[in-house]
C-alpha cells in the first residue's frame, strides 16, 4: 500500500526523464553539425575573453567563510535558547552570558587584527 | 535489543538507520585512506562525523530521548571549529610547498 | 535537568579552574590586542603567573571541598564530577600549561605571539574539563577543544616546512581517530539511551548480563573507543604521529603536548575503563590492553635507540612511557592500585618530560641545534642544564633517586598483584633496554668535548622552571609516600558514588 501513494511520482519521474532524452537526442541526431572556429570559442557576452576560465581565489575569502561559520554555530545556539530563555532562568542566562561574551572577546580579536579589513 | 521499545510503531526500523551510518562511516573511512588531496580527506572526515550524527539521531528517536540530538548540536560545533583549524593548516602547508598532496609529506625522516 | 534552579556553590566550585581559565584567556586576549607593543613582550610571564595563581587556588579548593560530605562534586547537571583523581590530573594540567608558558620565552618559533599563549589556555580548558568529565557528550567535547587547541600549537610557526608538516600530520590523525570515536560513543549511547556516566555503568551491566550477543556488541564499541583515546596517548598501531610532531613542532608546544595532554589522556581513559565498562568485558580489554602495552614498550624503545635529534628521541620515548602506564591501566581489572599506579606516574613524568624540554629549549636557544651530538660538552657550557637533564634522563630511564624509579616500581606492582608478572618482567626488561638512550644522553652531555666552550647565561623565568621540575623529581623520587598516598586516595574515590 506504501507504494501505490510513490506510483504516480514514479511515473513522474519516468515521464521527465523520456522528455528530457527525446529532446537530446532529436537535436544531437537531426541538427546540423558544421562548427567553426568562432562558434567554438568560450562565450563571455560576445567580447572575447579576458583572463584563464578558472582563476585563483584570494585567500581572503577563506577567511570570510570560517568568520561565518563560527558565527553561524553562534547563532545555532542562541535560537534555541530564545525559544526557552524563562524557563531557564538566572543561570541560563549567566551561562548563555559568558558563550556570548567569549565569542564577542573573540570578534574584538578579530577587529583589532584587521580581520575584518577587505585588504 | 530493542524489546523493550515501541518499534513495531515505527515505519522505518531503527537498524535500517544504523546500517546506512555504518556505511556511510566506512565510506568515509575508505576515502580517508585513499584519497592525497588533504582537502578531500577532510570531506571523507566530515562524512565519517555525519555518519556518526546519523546514527545519534536515529538512537535518539528509539529511545524518545533527547540526549541524541544535543549531542549532534555539540559534534557540529566541533566539526565546524575542527574544520576551520584543519584549512587554516592546509593554506600554511600550501604557502610553503605549493601542494596539498600527502604524498609530499616526508621532510623528516622515517 | 537545568530548569530548577542550581545552587551557586554546586554550579561553580566544580568547575573553578575553567572559569579562571577563561577570565585569564579573556585578559590575555585583551592584553595581548590592546597593550601598547613593548609591554606584549611580557605575555609569556603573565600567562605563567596565572596558571600558577589557577592551580594554587585550585588545590587548596580541591582540598578543601573534596572529601566534605556536604559537597557533592558533581557540576553542570551532573555531567562534571570533581573529585581526588580530577583535582590530582587538573594540578598536574595546570602545572604544565605555567612551566610551558615560562619556558616558551626562549622559543624563537613562538616568538611571544599571544596566539600561542590563547590556544595553550584553551587547551589546558579542554584538559581540565577532560578528567573531570562524567558524560559523553562532555568527554567528546573536551577532547576535541583541547585537541584542536593542540593542532594549532604544533602547527604554529607557518612559515616553517616541518612545522606546518607536523601539525597537518597531527590534525589528520587526529580528526580522523576522534570520528572514529565519536562512532564509538554512538554506539555506546545507542546501546543504553543515556549518555551520563553515573547511569550508563548500570545500564551497561544490565546489558551485558543479558548473554553473549550483548557483550559482543559492546566489544565493537570498546575497540572504536580504544582507536580514538589510543590515538591521545599514542599507543602502538596509533603512534605514527608522535616522532614527526614531536620533532617539528616548536619546543614549547611538544613539551605541553608531551606531558599535559598524555596526562590528561590517561586521566579520562582510567576513568572510562573503571567506571562504564561492566565486569564481563573485563577480559575483553585487559588481554588487549597488555598485549599492546608489550608491543608499545617494545617498540618505543627500539625506535628510540638510533635517533640522533633529541626531540624525536623523546617522541619514541614517550612512546614507551605511554606503554609503562598502559600496564597500570591493565592492572586496573583487578586492582585499584592500578588507576593509582597512571596517577603517580602521570605526575612523574609531566614533572620529568617538562625538565627535560626545558634544557632542550635553553639548548636550541643558544646553538639552534636539537641533535644530540650538539649536546657535547654541555656540562662545561652550563653545569645547571647538564644536571637538571640528568635528573630527568635519570627519572625517565627509571633510577633512583629520581622519581622514576617510584613510578615504575609502583607500576609492576600493581601488574604483578593483578596476575600480569610476565607484562611486569618485559616492563623491566625494557626499562633497562631504555636505560640505554637515556645515559647515552648523559655521557654526551659530560664526556663529548664541543668546540664552542662559551658558557651560556639562563633567564630567571627559565631558572624557575629548571628548579621547580628538578626539585619536584627529586623530591617524588626521594620522599613518595605523600605522592603515593595522594594517588592511592585519588583512585578509590573514582569509583565512590558522590551524594
Amino acid at each position: 500500500m506504501l507504494v501505490q501513494q510513490y506510483l504516480p511520482i514514479a511515473i513522474l519521474v519516468l515521464f521527465a526523464i523520456i522528455m528530457a532524452l527525446i529532446v537530446v537526442f532529436t537535436s544531437v541526431i537531426f541538427g546540423p553539425h558544421r562548427p567553426t572556429k568562432k562558434k567554438l570559442a568560450p562565450y563571455e557576452s560576445g567580447m572575447t575573453p579576458i583572463g584563464p576560465a578558472v582563476r585563483r581565489l584570494p585567500v581572503r575569502f577563506y577567511l570570510v567563510a570560517v568568520l561565518f561559520i563560527l558565527f553561524d554555530v553562534e547563532i545555532i545556539f542562541l535560537l534555541p535558547y530564545a525559544v526557552v530563555i524563562r524557563q531557564l532562568g538566572l543561570y541560563g542566562l549567566i551561562a548563555t552570558g559568558v558563550f556570548v561574551v567569549i565569542l564577542t572577546v573573540g570578534l574584538l580579536y578579530e577587529w583589532k587584527k584587521g580581520g575584518l579589513d577587505w585588504e | 535489543m530493542f524489546t523493550e521499545l515501541q518499534e513495531a510503531n515505527f515505519l522505518v526500523p531503527t537498524s535500517y538507520y544504523v546500517i546506512l551510518s555504518a556505511v556511510l562511516f566506512t565510506i568515509g573511512v575508505a576515502g580517508v585512506l585513499i584519497r592525497r588531496n588533504a582537502i578531500l580527506i577532510f570531506m571523507s572526515i566530515e562524512l565519517m562525523l555525519n555518519a556518526a550524527n546519523l546514527a545519534f539521531v536515529a538512537f535518539a528517536r528509539a529511545f524518545q530521548d533527547l540526549s541524541g540530538q544535543v549531542f549532534v548540536f555539540f559534534v557540529m560545533t566541533v566539526a565546524a571549529s575542527e574544520v576551520a583549524v584543519g584549512l587554516a593548516l592546509i593554506v600554511a602547508i600550501f604557502r610553503s610547498r605549493k601542494s596539498i598532496d600527502i604524498d609530499e609529506l616526508h621532510s623528516m625522516e622515517g | 535537568m537545568l530548569t530548577e534552579s542550581v545552587p551557586l556553590m554546586q554550579a561553580v566550585v566544580p568547575v573553578l579552574p575553567e572559569m579562571g581559565l577563561l577570565l585569564l584567556l579573556i585578559l590575555v586576549l585583551m592584553h595581548g590586542v590592546f597593550s601598547p607593543k613593548e609591554s606584549r613582550r611580557t605575555v609569556c610571564v603573565i600567562t605563567g603567573v596565572g596558571f600558577f595563581t589557577l592551580m594554587v587556588i585550585h588545590l587548596s579548593v580541591g582540598f578543601n571541598f573534596v572529601g566534605d560530605p556536604d559537597f557533592s562534586g558533581s557540576g553542570l547537571g551532573d555531567i562534571v564530577r570533581v573529585d581526588a583523581f580530577a583535582v590530582m590530573f587538573r594540578a598536574m594540567i595546570l602545572l604544565a600549561a605555567a612551566l610551558t608558558c615560562l619556558m616558551s620565552g626562549e622559543s624563537r618559533a613562538i616568538n611571544r605571539r599571544v596566539e600561542f599563549y590563547v590556544a595553550l589556555i584553551v587547551a589546558a580548558l579542554g584538559m581540565c574539563l577532560m578528567v573531570a568529565a562524567n558524560d559523553l557528550i562532555l568527554v567528546y567535547v573536551a577532547l576535541e577543544t583541547a585537541s584542536v587547541s593542540l593542532y594549532i600549537m604544533a602547527g604554529f610557526q607557518r612559515d616553517s616546512k616541518l612545522s606546518s608538516e607536523a601539525g597537518l600530520k597531527y590534525y589528520l590523525f587526529g580528526a580522523v581517530t576522534s570520528a572514529i570515536l565519536l562512532y564509538g560513543l554512538s554506539l555506546i549511547f545507542g546501546f543504553t539511551g543515556e549518555t551520563n556516566f553515573s547511569r550508563l555503568g548500570p545500564a551497561l551491566s544490565a546489558l551485558t548480563a543479558n548473554g553473549s550477543e550483548g557483550v559482543f556488541a559492546l566489544v565493537v564499541a570498546l575497540l572504536l573507543v580504544l582507536v580514538g583515546l589510543g590515538f591521545k596517548v599514542a599507543v602502538v598501531p596509533f603512534h605514527f604521529w608522535t616522532p614527526d610532531v614531536y620533532e617539528g613542532s616548536p619546543t614549547p608546544s611538544v613539551a605541553f603536548i608531551s606531558t599535559a595532554s598524555k596526562a590528561a589522556s590517561f586521566g579520562l581513559l582510567v576513568r572510562f575503563f573503571s567506571i562504564v565498562w561492566p565486569a564481563e568485558m573485563i577480559p575483553y580489554w585487559a588481554g588487549l590492553l597488555a598485549a599492546l602495552a608489550a608491543i608499545t614498550m617494545t617498540l618505543g624503545n627500539m625506535l628510540a635507540l638510533v635517533q640522533k635529534n633529541i626531540k624525536r628521541m623523546l617522541g619514541y620515548s614517550s612512546i614507551a612511557q605511554a606503554g609503562y602506564a598502559l600496564i597500570g591501566v591493565v592492572a586496573l581489572s583487578d586492582t585499584e592500585l592500578g588507576a593509582a599506579a597512571v596517577a603517580f606516574y602521570m605526575a612523574m613524568y609531566v614533572l620529568t618530560n617538562l625538565a627535560a624540554f626545558a634544557v632542550i629549549s635553553a639548548v636550541e636557544w643558544n646553538t639552534g641545534s636539537v641533535q644530540i651530538a650538539d649536546y657535547a660538552g654541555l656540562s662545561r657550557r652550563s653545569f645547571p642544564l647538564a644536571i637538571v637533564m640528568v635528573v630527568a634522563m635519570l627519572s625517565l630511564g627509571g633510577v633512583p633517586p629520581a622519581a622514576g624509579f617510584f613510578g615504575k616500581f609502583f607500576l609492576f606492582s600493581a601488574a604483578v598483584d593483578a596476575g600480569y608478572t610476565w607484562l611486569a618482567i618485559i616492563g623491566v626488561v625494557n626499562a633497562i633496554i631504555a636505560l640505554f638512550y637515556y645515559l647515552t644522553v648523559i655521557k654526551v652531555m659530560f664526556v663529548g668535548k664541543a668546540e664552542d666552550e662559551s658558557r651560556y647565561t639562563i633567564r630567571p623565568r627559565l631558572a624557575v622552571v629548571l628548579w621547580v621540575t628538578g626539585v619536584g623529581i627529586l623530591l617524588m623520587g626521594t620522599l613518595a609516600s605523600p605522592w603515593w598516598r595522594w594517588a592511592v586516595e585519588a583512585s578509590q574515590q573514582l569509583t565512590v558514588m558522590l551524594p
